[in-house]
Formats: C-alpha cells, sequence, structure tokens
C-alpha cells in the first residue's frame, strides 16, 4: 500500500517539477543551457567552462541583455554519465525549453546527445577540440579540427625551427580522437617521406598512471639516431604522471620534443613545469598571447572567479567566440529560433582574443589562428610559431581517402554535412 | 514465517502470486503503466494536464531497464547470498548485442555510406566485418545473443568460481575484476566495438524510427512487459522448493552442503538466470537511451546497481524495484535541481538508508517490514553483531 | 686556463676558414628556408581555402622584404664580426655580436651562436648558457643584452660584457631572448665544443656525453686534439668510445673500421647499437669490407644480448616501483577490509585527503618558507596520517559502528561517504588539479648507460613503502594497541569482556588504516594527480591487492602488490598497457579459484563465520 503512495508521490513529484518548469518558462527571459559535467572524470576539465558561460551571461546582462531580455543560464549536471547526457539534453530542450545549450567535453558525450539536438532541432555549440568526421546541422563545433592543430603541428616538428623530427612517436588514449587523429597523421608523415618504421604508436587506457615503461620505449626508439618528436593526444588526467615521468627520466625538449593537443594552461597547473621547458602545445589560443581583448578577458575572468592564479585556456575561448557569434545572431535574427539563428550563424564574424577575427564556415566549423607555444617554467606558454592569418576548420579530412571526398556545406545548394555531391 | 511458505509451497502458481501483496501492487502499477501512458502520450493533446510529455516516457522507460537490472541482483544478493559487483557487465554484454543489430540496420545510412560496415570501421580502416558481428542484422539473433552471451559468462564463470567455493567478498572483488577486464577491452578500438564512443547513430528497430514517439511509447510498453514477466518468473523462482534451498545457501552455505545438497548447482543457476535478466534489461535499455558504450561495464555503476537494491528493501524483488526508481529519480532530479552539490544529496541518502532502514525503504513500511526476508540465522547473526558494537 | 684559451684562438682561426667557405653556402640556405616553409603553408592554405590566397600574396611579399632586410642585417653583423674572429672579443665587440642573438629567424641566431663559440672568448660560455636556461633579456631602456637572476619578480641585471650586476628590475621592463628546441640544441652543442677543453672535470665529461650523441663527424678533428691533451683515465675511455662512434664510418682503413668495432663492442648502451645497426643496414651501399661488416654484427649482436638482459632488469625495477605503489595505496584497506571486513569504498578518497593535505602543508609553508619544499613533505607525513586518520575515526563513530557484522551494508554507506568526501573537496578547492612541487631530493634519476634509468622518486617511494610496512608491522607486533586489535578482531565478546574497550579499538583501528591510506597520499601526490578524482584511480587495484594476498593478512598484501606490479610490467612491452591490465585481471580471477582465500588464507573455523 504504501508502495503504491510511494510511486504516487514520486510520479506528483515529477508532474509538479515538470509544471513549474513550465511556468517558469512563461516569463520573460532567454534561456542558455549548459551541459559540462561537474562530478567525475571530466569534471577537472569541464567545470571551468561551465564557470566562463556563466561569465558571459552575467556580462551580457549586465550590458543589458539580449534582445531587450535578460539571459538565464540553466545548468545541470551529466556526471561523465554518457547516457545521461541524452538525458539531460533532453531535460534541457523539452522540459527547460532553452534556446541554445554551451556544452560537451568528450567525442562521446557529444555522439550521445547529437541525435537529441537533430530529433528535436536545437542548438549546441561544442568548444573543445576534436577529431572532425561529423558535420551536423544542429551543432556548431568552435574547437580545432585536425587541420587546424595536428597538422601544423607535425609540420612544425619536421621544420627546421621545430628540430626537423624524423622519427615520429604518437602516443595516445585509447579512444576516438587520438585513434583518428593518428591515421591522419600517418597518412600525412607518410606523404611526407617518414615511413612506417620510422613510426611509433602507442595506445594507453584513460586515466594511465604508470609511464615508467612507455617512457623508457620512447628513449630507446629515439636513440637509433634519427631526430625523435612525440605527438601526445594523451587525454586529461593521464597527462600530469605523464609529464612528472617524462622529466624524472630527463627527457629535454631538445632531445625529444613533444607536442601535445589536449594540454593546455589548465593541465600544466598540475606540474611542476621547470622540467619541462621547450616541450609544445599547439592550440587556436594562449594565455601569453598578448591582445587587449585577451587581457581584458582574463581580468574578466580573475574578477568572476575571484583568484587571480586560474589560467585561461583554448576551450575557453572557443567558449568565448561561440557564444558572442550565437548573441550576434540572435541580435542579428531579431529572435532566438534556432532555424533563423542558424541562417545568421554562417559568416558571422566575432573577434577572438588572439587579436584577429573568428568567422563561422557554412560547414559549422571556425577559421581561426593556429599557433605553437613552448612550455615555459611558470606553467605559461612562449608562442613560436603560428600561422600566417587563419585555417579553416575541415570537417572531413583530406587525408583519409574515404572522408576526403565528403563535403560539409549547410548552405545553399549543399544544405548536407556528409555529401558527395549538392542536395540540390 | 516458516509456515507461511509452507503453507503456500504446494499451492499453484497464482495462489502464491496471490498472496505477494507488494507483487501484487507492483503488476497492477505496471500494466496500468503500460496501458495508461502510451495512451495518454500518443493520444491526449500536449496541453492536456494528463499528458505525459515524450521525454517521460522514455525516461520512464529507461528507469524500468534499471528496475529489471535491480530486480536481477536482488534475486542472487537477496535469496542466494551472492553479492555481485559486477552485473552491469551482464547488462551492458546485453545492450551491445542489441547496439550491433541496430548498428547493422543502419545500412548505407551512415556518414561515410558503407553498406556493411559501421561508420567507426570505416574510419578505422577495417577492410570486412569481423566474425562475431555476423548475424546481427537478424533481430531474433541479435535477441538471442543478448540473452546467451551474458547467460554463457556468467556460467562459465559461476561454473568456475562456485566450483572453487570462492564466496563473500573474493567472490564481489572477482566479479568486480571481470566487469574491469571488460571495461577494459571494450574501450580498445581494435576489439571492434567502436572503443569509447560505443556504438550511436541509431536509426531504427524492426523498421521504426527510433525517434518517433509510437516506438518510444512501444518500448516502454515491451520494458513494462519484460520487468512484469522477469518478475513473475524470479517471484517463481524463490517460491519454489529450489528457492527454499537458495535461501538455506544464503543463510548456512555450509550446513546446506553438508545435508548433501550440491551447492554449487543451485547458485550457477540462479547466477545465470539473473545474468540472462540483466542481458534482457540491456537489450530493452539501448534502444531507449540511443548510445552503449563501455562506460556501461564501469564498477561504478554495478556498485549502484546493489545500493539500489538496498535502499529499496534486500530478498522482497519488489523493493529493488522501488529503490531503481527511488534512487534515479533522485539522481534526475538533482543533477538538474543542484548540480553542483547533489552528489551530497545522494552519498546522504546512501549513508541514511544503510544507518536508518536497514531493511530498505520497503522494511519501513510495516506492512512489509515483517515480510519473508528474515530467516532466524540471520536474525540471530544481527543480533549478535549489534550486541558486540555495543559491548 | 691560458693553454685552454691560446688551444680555443687556434681553433677559432681554422673556424674561420671554414664559416667562410660555408658562409655562401647557409646565405642561400638562409634565403631558401623561408620560402621553402612558406612554400608548405601555402600549399595547405589552398587545400583548405582559396579565399585567402590573395591576403597571402601581400604578406609574403613583406615577408620577403623583412627576410631581405633581416639577411643585411645578418650580413653586417658577420662583416663586423668575422674579420677578428681569431682573436677574443673586444668589449665593444662582444656587445654587438652579442645583440645578434635577439634576430628575431633562428637562422640568424643560430650563426651568431656558431660565431660566438668559434671565437672562445672566455666571457661566451656564460651568455650561451644563460640563453640555453632562458635567462637572457634584452633591457628595454638601452636594448642592452643582459644574463638576469629572477629572485621573486625581481630581476637582477648582469652585463654580459663586465660580468657584474647592473641594477634590477620587474618583468616590463626586459624582454626575454626567445629559444626554441632548434637553438636549445645548436646551444648545447656549442657549449659542449666551449666545455671540452673546461678544466673542470665534470663539465668535460658532459661535454663528452653531449658530443657523443650529437655523433657529428665535424667534431672529430676537436675531439682528436682533446684526447691528447686529456689526461683522466675514465674520461679518456669515454672520449675513445665517443671517437670510435665516428671512425666508424668516418674512418678511413679497414683497420680504423676494425678497431672502431673493437671498442664499441664492448659498450653496453643503446646508442652503441643505434651505431652498430645503421652501418651494418649502410653496409651495402657504401661497399664495406666484408670482415668489417662481419665484425659489426657479431658486436651488434653481443650488445643487443647484454642490452635485452639490462631490459630484464629494468622491467623488474618498473615492476617493484609499480608494485610498491600499489601496496602503499593497498597497506590501509588491508587493515580496515583485511583486520577489521568493513569494505570500505572511501578508502580512495582517504588517499586523496593526505594528497590534499600535502597541497595544503605546501602552501602554508611555502608563504614563509619558500625553499622549505624539501620540508614540507616531511612534515606533510605526519600531518596526513593526522587529518586523514581524525576523518577515519569520524567516519568510524558516526557511521560505520553501527554495522559492525554486517560488511555489505559498510560498503554501501563507504560508498555513500565516498561521494560525499569527493564533492566536499570539489566545492573546497574546485575541480581542477592542484599542484604538488617535487623536493630537490626527488626529482631527477641516476641514469645507467645501459639505458636503465631508476628516477628518485620511485626509488624513494619504494623505501617509504617497505617502511610503512615495517612501522604497520611493528605496531601489531609490539605495542598494547596492536595487541588490543588482534584480540578485538579475533573475539570482540571475549577482549570486552577482558576489560578492553572495543569500540575504541575500533575506532582507533580504523583511523589507523585511514591515517596510512593518508600518507600514501603524500607519496602519491608526487607522481600522480591531485584532483578530486585520485582516490577513484587507486581503489579498484587497491582490492584486488587485498584479496589476491589474502583479506586479513598483512604478508599477504605485501606479496600481492608486489607480484601483481611485476607480472603487469613483464606483460606490458609486449602486449601493451591495455592488454597486460587485462591479462592480469584474468589471471586474478582464475588464482582465486585455485585458492578461493588469496595468496595467505587464514585457516581455521574462525575463517567460517
Amino acid at each position: 500500500m504504501n508502495k503504491k503512495l510511494q510511486a504516487l508521490i514520486g510520479a506528483g513529484a515529477m508532474a509538479v517539477s515538470a509544471m513549474a518548469m513550465s511556468a517558469a518558462q512563461a516569463a520573460e527571459t532567454i534561456k542558455v543551457g549548459v551541459l559540462h559535467s561537474l562530478s567525475g572524470t571530466m569534471a577537472i576539465s569541464e567545470t571551468t567552462l561551465k564557470d566562463t558561460v556563466l561569465m558571459l551571461v552575467d556580462d551580457l546582462n549586465k550590458n543589458g541583455g539580449l534582445l531587450g531580455k535578460q539571459v538565464e543560464a540553466v545548468v545541470v549536471d551529466p556526471a561523465s554519465d554518457w547516457p545521461l547526457f541524452a538525458e539531460k539534453a533532453r531535460e534541457l530542450i523539452e522540459q527547460e525549453q532553452v534556446d541554445v545549450v554551451f556544452g560537451c567535453w568528450t567525442s562521446v558525450s557529444r555522439k550521445s546527445v547529437l541525435l537529441v539536438f537533430e530529433e528535436l532541432n536545437s542548438m549546441l555549440f561544442y568548444p573543445v577540440q576534436y577529431e572532425g568526421e561529423e558535420s551536423s546541422r544542429n551543432v556548431f563545433y568552435t574547437g580545432a579540427a585536425p587541420n587546424q592543430q595536428a597538422i601544423p603541428a607535425v609540420d612544425y616538428l619536421m621544420s627546421e625551427d621545430g628540430g626537423s623530427a624524423e622519427r615520429i612517436v604518437l602516443l595516445g588514449t585509447d579512444y576516438v580522437y587520438p585513434r583518428t587523429t593518428n591515421k591522419i597523421l600517418r597518412s600525412y608523415l607518410n606523404g611526407k617521406g617518414i615511413s612506417d618504421e620510422d613510426i611509433m604508436e602507442n595506445y594507453t587506457p584513460f586515466g594511465h598512471s604508470d609511464w615508467q615503461s612507455i617512457v623508457a620505449d620512447v628513449k630507446a626508439f629515439a636513440s637509433a639516431g634519427k631526430k625523435t618528436a612525440v605527438v601526445s593526444t594523451i587525454n586529461g588526467d593521464a597527462n600530469v604522471p605523464f609529464y612528472k615521468e617524462l622529466a624524472n627520466q630527463g627527457i629535454k625538449a631538445e632531445d625529444i620534443p613533444v607536442v601535445a593537443f589536449s594540454v593546455g594552461e589548465e593541465e600544466l597547473a598540475g606540474i611542476d613545469t621547470a622540467p619541462l621547458v621547450g616541450h609544445l602545445a599547439a592550440w587556436n589560443y594562449f594565455q601569453s598571447v598578448e591582445s587587449d581583448a585577451n587581457s581584458a578577458f582574463i581580468e574578466k575572468w580573475h574578477a568572476f572567479i575571484g583568484d587571480e592564479s586560474r589560467v585561461t585556456n583554448d576551450p575557453m575561448e572557443a567558449t568565448y567566440i561561440g557564444f558572442n557569434m550565437w548573441k550576434q545572431a540572435v541580435e542579428q535574427a531579431g529572435t532566438t529560433d534556432v532555424d533563423a539563428v542558424r541562417q545568421a550563424m554562417y559568416g558571422q564574424e566575432v573577434a577572438n582574443l588572439t587579436g584577429g577575427t573568428a568567422v563561422m564556415n557554412t560547414n559549422h566549423h571556425l577559421s581561426k589562428p593556429v599557433l605553437i607555444g613552448e612550455v615555459q617554467d611558470d606553467g605559461q606558454f612562449d608562442i613560436v610559431w603560428e600561422t600566417e592569418g587563419t585555417v579553416v576548420g575541415d570537417a572531413w579530412s583530406d587525408f583519409l581517402p574515404e572522408s576526403a571526398k565528403l563535403t560539409a556545406d549547410w548552405t545553399y545548394p549543399w544544405v548536407c554535412g556528409n555529401c558527395e555531391k549538392p542536395m540540390y | 514465517m516458516t509456515d507461511y511458505r509452507q503453507k503456500y509451497q504446494m499451492t499453484p502458481v497464482i495462489g502464491w502470486l496471490l498472496k505477494d501483496r507488494g507483487g501484487m501492487i507492483l503488476l497492477g502499477i505496471l500494466i496500468a503503466a503500460a496501458i495508461l501512458v502510451p495512451l495518454s502520450n500518443l493520444l491526449l493533446p500536449e496541453s492536456s494536464a494528463f499528458h505525459v510529455p515524450t521525454w517521460m516516457v522514455s525516461l520512464l522507460g529507461k528507469y524500468l531497464c534499471y528496475a529489471l537490472l535491480a530486480l536481477s541482483v536482488d534475486l542472487i544478493w537477496g535469496f542466494c547470498g551472492i553479492l555481485s559487483l559486477g552485473h552491469g557487465a551482464f547488462f551492458a554484454l546485453g545492450g551491445y548485442a542489441m547496439g550491433m543489430y541496430l548498428m547493422r540496420q543502419i545500412g548505407d545510412r551512415g556518414v561515410y555510406g558503407d553498406p556493411i560496415l559501421p561508420d567507426f570501421m570505416v574510419f578505422l580502416n577495417w577492410q570486412e566485418l569481423p566474425w562475431y558481428w555476423y548475424g546481427f542484422d537478424m533481430f531474433w539473433f541479435a535477441i538471442v545473443m543478448a540473452m546467451f552471451v551474458p547467460g554463457l559468462l556468467a556460467f562459465v564463470f559461476g561454473f568456475l568460481a562456485f566450483r572453487s567455493r570462492v564466496t563473500g567478498v573474493y567472490l564481489s572483488i572477482i566479479t568486480q575484476a571481470m566487469t574491469y577486464a571488460l571495461l577494459l577491452a571494450f574501450f580498445r578500438n581494435d576489439m571492434g566495438f567502436g572503443g569509447n564512443n560505443g556504438l550511436t547513430d541509431f536509426k531504427d528497430l524492426l523498421g521504426y524510427s527510433l525517434q518517433s514517439d509510437g516506438t518510444r511509447a512501444g518500448l516502454f510498453v515491451a520494458s513494462c512487459v519484460f520487468l512484469g514477466v522477469c518478475y513473475v518468473l524470479a517471484r517463481g523462482i524463490t517460491q519454489s522448493r529450489l528457492g527454499k534451498v537458495l535461501i538455506a545457501i544464503r543463510d548456512a552455505e555450509s550446513r546446506v552442503r553438508f545435508t548433501g545438497y550440491r551447492v554449487e548447482y543451485y547458485k550457477l543457476f540462479v547466477f545465470t538466470v539473473s545474468a540472462v535478466m540483466a542481458g534482457i534489461a540491456g537489450a530493452l535499455y539501448v534502444p531507449q537511451v540511443g548510445i552503449i558504450n563501455p562506460g556501461e561495464f564501469a564498477p561504478a555503476l554495478s556498485i549502484e546497481i546493489v545500493i539500489w537494491v538496498a535502499v529499496g528493501g534486500r530478498g522482497t524483488l519488489y523493493g529493488a524495484v522501488l529503490g531503481a526508481f527511488i534512487v534515479n529519480y533522485a539522481k534526475t532530479f538533482f543533477t538538474g535541481a543542484m548540480p553542483d552539490f547533489w552528489l551530497f544529496f545522494l552519498g546522504g541518502l546512501f549513508i541514511a538508508v544503510t544507518l536508518f532502514l536497514p531493511k530498505g525503504v520497503i522494511g519501513a513500511v510495516p506492512a512489509f517490514g515483517s515480510a519473508d526476508r528474515q530467516s532466524i540465522i540471520t536474525a540471530w547473526r544481527k543480533r549478535r553483531a549489534n550486541e558486540g558494537g555495543k559491548a | 686556463m691560458y693553454a685552454t684559451v691560446l688551444f680555443t684562438l687556434g681553433f677559432g682561426a681554422s673556424a674561420l676558414w671554414r664559416c667562410l667557405s660555408v658562409r655562401l653556402g647557409l646565405t642561400i640556405l638562409y634565403f631558401i628556408f623561408p620560402f621553402a616553409f612558406k612554400g608548405l603553408v601555402i600549399m595547405r592554405n589552398d587545400m583548405f581555402s582559396m579565399l585567402r590566397r590573395s591576403p597571402f600574396c601581400i604578406q609574403q611579399a613583406r615577408k620577403a622584404v623583412l627576410g631581405f632586410g633581416m639577411l643585411f642585417a645578418c650580413l653586417l653583423i658577420f662583416a663586423t664580426a668575422l674579420p677578428k674572429g681569431a682573436m677574443a672579443y673586444s668589449d665593444e665587440e662582444l656587445r654587438i655580436v652579442a645583440e645578434g642573438l635577439n634576430a628575431k629567424s633562428a637562422t640568424t641566431k643560430i650563426k651568431v651562436i656558431e660565431e660566438m663559440a668559434a671565437d672562445g672568448d672566455p666571457r661566451v660560455a656564460p651568455i650561451l648558457r644563460a640563453m640555453l636556461e632562458g635567462d637572457l633579456y634584452v633591457r628595454e631602456s638601452d636594448e642592452h643584452i643582459v644574463i638576469t637572476r629572477k629572485q621573486g619578480k625581481v630581476y637582477t641585471h648582469i652585463d654580459i660584457v663586465s660580468g657584474e650586476e647592473v641594477g634590477e628590475s620587474g618583468s616590463g621592463e626586459i624582454s626575454k631572448i626567445k629559444v626554441n628546441n632548434r637553438l636549445r640544441g645548436v646551444l648545447r652543442d656549442a657549449l659542449a665544443t666551449l666545455n671540452l677543453f673546461s678544466p673542470d672535470l665534470t663539465t668535460r665529461t658532459n661535454a663528452v656525453e653531449q658530443i657523443m650523441d650529437a655523433r657529428d663527424p665535424a667534431m672529430l678533428p676537436l675531439l682528436l686534439r682533446a684526447i691528447d691533451r686529456e689526461e683522466n683515465e675514465t674520461l679518456l675511455a669515454r672520449m675513445e668510445l665517443a671517437r670510435a662512434t665516428m671512425a666508424l664510418a668516418a674512418g678511413e682503413t679497414t683497420e680504423e673500421r676494425l678497431a672502431a668495432i673493437e671498442v664499441l663492442s664492448s659498450e653496453t648502451t643503446p646508442q652503441i647499437r643505434a651505431v652498430l645497426s645503421q652501418f651494418v643496414a649502410s653496409a651495402e651501399a657504401e661497399g664495406y669490407e666484408p670482415e668489417v661488416v662481419a665484425a659489426a654484427e657479431d658486436a651488434l649482436e653481443s650488445v643487443e644480448g647484454r642490452l635485452s638482459t639490462w631490459q630484464t632488469v629494468g622491467d623488474v625495477y618498473r615492476g617493484i616501483s609499480l608494485g610498491s605503489v600499489l601496496l602503499l595505496a593497498a597497506v590501509g584497506l588491508a587493515i580496515t577490509f583485511g583486520v577489521m571486513g568493513v569494505i570500505n569504498m572511501a578508502h580512495g578518497e582517504m588517499i586523496m585527503i593526505g594528497a590534499y593535505t600535502t597541497f595544503m602543508v605546501q602552501q602554508a609553508l611555502g608563504s614563509f618558507l619558500p625553499s622549505g619544499s624539501a620540508w614540507s613533505l616531511v612534515i606533510s607525513v605526519p600531518a596526513a596520517f593526522l587529518v586523514a586518520g581524525a576523518v577515519g575515526v569520524v567516519i568510524e563513530r558516526c557511521v560505520i559502528r553501527f554495522l559492525y557484522g554486517r560488511p555489505l551494508e559498510t560498503l554501501l554507506a563507504t560508498w555513500g561517504v565516498s561521494l560525499v568526501l569527493q564533492q566536499a573537496i570539489r566545492t573546497i578547492f574546485g575541480a581542477t588539479n592542484q599542484q604538488v612541487t617535487a623536493p630537490d631530493f626527488m626529482s631527477g634519476a641516476i641514469e645507467f648507460s645501459t639505458g636503465l634509468v631508476l628516477t628518485y622518486n620511485r626509488l624513494w617511494i619504494i623505501l617509504f613503502s617497505i617502511i610503512v610496512v615495517a612501522g604497520i608491522a611493528a605496531v601489531l607486533r609490539y605495542t598494547a594497541f596492536g595487541l588490543q586489535m588482534r584480540a578485538v578482531t579475533q573475539n570482540r565478546r571475549m577482549a570486552g569482556s577482558v576489560g578492553i574497550r572495543t569500540g575504541y579499538v575500533d575506532a582507533l583501528t580504523f583511523g589507523l588504516g585511514s591515517g596510512i591510506a593518508g600518507i600514501a597520499g603524500v607519496a602519491l601526490s608526487q607522481i600522480s594527480n591531485v584532483s578530486p578524482n585520485l582516490g577513484q584511480t587507486y581503489i579498484i587495484d587497491s582490492f584486488m591487492v587485498v584479496v589476491f594476498g589474502g583479506v586479513g593478512n598483512l604478508w599477504g598484501t605485501v606479496l600481492g602488490a608486489f607480484s601483481l606490479g611485476i607480472v603487469n610490467k613483464f606483460l606490458e612491452p609486449m602486449a601493451g598497457a591495455v592488454l597486460a591490465k587485462i591479462f592480469v585481471l584474468i589471471a586474478l580471477i582464475l588464482f582465486i579459484q585455485k585458492r578461493p582465500k588469496g595468496l595467505f588464507a587464514l585457516k581455521g573455523r574462525a575463517v567460517e563465520a
């Protein structure tokens, strides 16, 4: 009997909460969903992005809001649990009726919510560098595609300034981003005359903490006489033990430089970087970039978070660009309607933090500059190389035969994310 | 208590079913939900106060799968004392079997348009379908595999473990090792199951689009039906003569062995049945959430399942169902309502239930609290322990 | 010292010739380089965007003009510097030449570095070393190049010419001379050349190792001269070896090559293996004599044989090291789980608390004891023990004491505790990693020439784990508390009736287990992330270790940890990290079938209860 009561209470609570939500939605605010993990393994990276969105919303409201309305951020915690991402996305869109969502970090979380966004025709801004091979009508990718990060970085390693590397070690965590990136890189390196025997590929599980053997292997591989460099797509948690081991085994950047695609200021915050000076990272933004927009952003961030020692990083810039682009597109369209905003997004230009302009292309990827930075002993990066102008993000890699033939273009006459010929 | 059981031991199925008050309520709710929820979702207009939105249908469907999973754990833990900390593995294997079928159903609608290979295989340069993917284009085969694979794994694992008389925490920890090893294995892209991303981007099931409200309602009904059927099956097992042996094993394994029973066979049977149920739960779960990935193998999930059962009330079957609903609803609610602090509430809930409701939420209700879940020996043990604690 | 200067002068003269003759080539190279590289960028950009070609052309033109300017500047430097290259610089010359180090292009910088190194002025080495270490700055007030020493936020300037302190400033008034990895390599080689004749033995030794790594045949004449002058026997042998690595390919006669192989075959380093295998691989193309090739193949085989032995030694060491980490993580659990029967899922969080305590201690000490990071670790050990132990006692008194005799329910409650603790840390410290610095005695490594590297932090952790286990064993065996603890776990009621306060002993035992987990956190903070997820990384492994070793047996835990560690590390080179771990787990499952109560099972009737 009481069991029934319990069930009734449960169902009642659900219904009440649902009704409360729909009542709130009638109020005159524009709702922005924030779908970043605040607990579990990814909290370490994603919490910062939640705070970034909150800061941007706060800022927008101080400056009079959007379309004359206040903007409200709706934060949920998908807890690094991928099916929960889909559930929470649905909750944000259907229950909370948000107009746009900023969120996700890992590829699997994006894949998990993708169908929800497509089904309900909502809009997601995804702020992290990723493996490409995707272009959804409902997602805007403001992080780097492989051609905006990996390929310039390898070019640099093979250049004279980067040390003329002839042997490359591809170290990665075993998931789709490193696998795809390394596959693209292998094909690219082969094209540059580096044979397969001069490429070593190694994958480790998530959160791998014992790097002794692998670092020793890299050392052995490098002792063959040719100049060797490491390309690291090691993810998140595993980086700190990796760099600590690297430093302790005495691998110096001038002997075996390591260029990383997932290591930014935030990741270095947990390491003493003095022994790592000279190792590299490739991003579209570094905190050390000297520009007025960047100093203003850093100042605002420190004021918002109340801690001068907090750093800024590339996904934060990607969030910043995405948010401002969305804001401009909404202003231009005069509505938050998803279809209207999407049309307004194409060609939208926003000042980025590195002193240039980011442009949203019709394949839903950005044009951004590529920077290569060297780790300094204060945990910051010193920019040693950058592209002339910006590089257009490429949804489908040109170095993989089956994806080279695909095109993503969401404007007439293509209107397609993965087509070999236009739809119309 | 013992009288109660003996009295209905020989009566036919209907007899014990009618006497199972909690079970009757559960089945009643399930039947009502299976009829009313889809009707109100599909027929009532959205403006109606009784309209159940689609998101709630899939959410409830997901809870039902978790409930079935909890039921399978309660069957072995509550009635046979086997604490499996690796039941998520069977759930995930069932899910992968269904996921493979759904993957094959995509056909040439994937991004690379390959008629046979799933997308992740295309971009990782697989030339042909690995042998273990054969047959998954047929629905019946996938369903059979969703039950057979977890069942087989449980059979082999149980055969080894129970024959060697691995019990208690040792068994719990090696089940955990099993699911952890599978987690690591499925993370590997070389395995051919999509690595960390798992299987996703599903289009349709038996020709019905997974995005349509009708399919969702259908899956919801299927979940209700399977939960109901499995409940009756589990109740049947526990009420039978075999069930009495199981309870005896739970309470004093050595004595049962000394009286001449082959304890390992009883355990093996119920462990395998439970794994098959978990596999079915997984197969129902995947089309409703749209993704299956190695995260489901995580030891933390398996521990959580045990907690659902404990929160609801161990050894009652319907308590497990209730526990799964309570904990998962709490999770859904708190992650939205207070995203920064919800772990305090969830953690607090677990501590409070263990301390203040040792028989779970069900046990707190007088009508159910004294049900047939406690034998004399466990009661004595508890008393002894309490005395010890106070001494 | 004087002789050194004289000699370097002589060498400088010969280097000048070399420089002059290659200068033309270098100039052409420099000219081509930016275009070759830019061309690559253009190609890539073309692939992705046709749109941006036109502004690119303009930029390209601008770059070309800049390039010419740079070339001109470069020539100017050469013009001023080179004619007097053979002599030590005058003060003014040194200043002008050094300004070239601030050139925009790395190629120009390299030329300046090589030219400065060839000059042999004793003041050059400190400048280059400062540049290598990133301490070389340009003062904005007078554009002078200065070496700086950083103290807090103040930079002390040291004049490169006089070597005296010439003022100080904040970071705003000076700008750093940028170096990249290519420059670092050049700088190190240049310094090696300078250091080969240093009066200091260690400096010379390092220089020889540097030359051996570089294997640049151009250094051979220099090395030969150094060999003539060297008196230290050990170093002389290394020099001969370095000579042999170069002579193998560069040698003129069969005898020279055979002699070189003879020298090489007695060595056991990965570099020698590389030298030999390269030689063998290129034998056909270069047309070496068959007997030389045969000798090289023999030598290669013997070197490889010895190296594989060392590889095994390395695997064992790494296995022991991993084992010691597992042991530290698990030994606290061996007490709470093994002795008390509490399935403590919050054990990992106790480790995490220990790591955060280390962080807090470093923060607290760092404010008034900047150089005290070595002490901070020493202080952290008792601090972490007390903090984690206190948390453990609180948990025991508030939660676990109500659950004795219901081990599986302690699992649920402690799982709840673990969630709460994780979230508490996340709320207080934030979700990001915290930095725990390594004290000097834990940084670096002992490197053997055979490629075996023993890092100090791992060595300390191995030692530390042994001390901790010995400590626990001593407490259990020799103290009154240990006796009471054993009594309570063996027979609670009997212990109570002879007057032992069982509740008090329970609380302290749980506190001890938690405190030891806290100590483990101090050690793990040195090799792992200090983040709210730290505990989750180790909890499963810890349970595996305790169960493998046998619940309730400390020595089982020790043996379990080390054997799991070593097996894992032996499998890893063969199967990769993921498969190795999977195999270890499967082996563990199968092992439990064989010994259902772990490695060291408790015997007797008590076990069945």
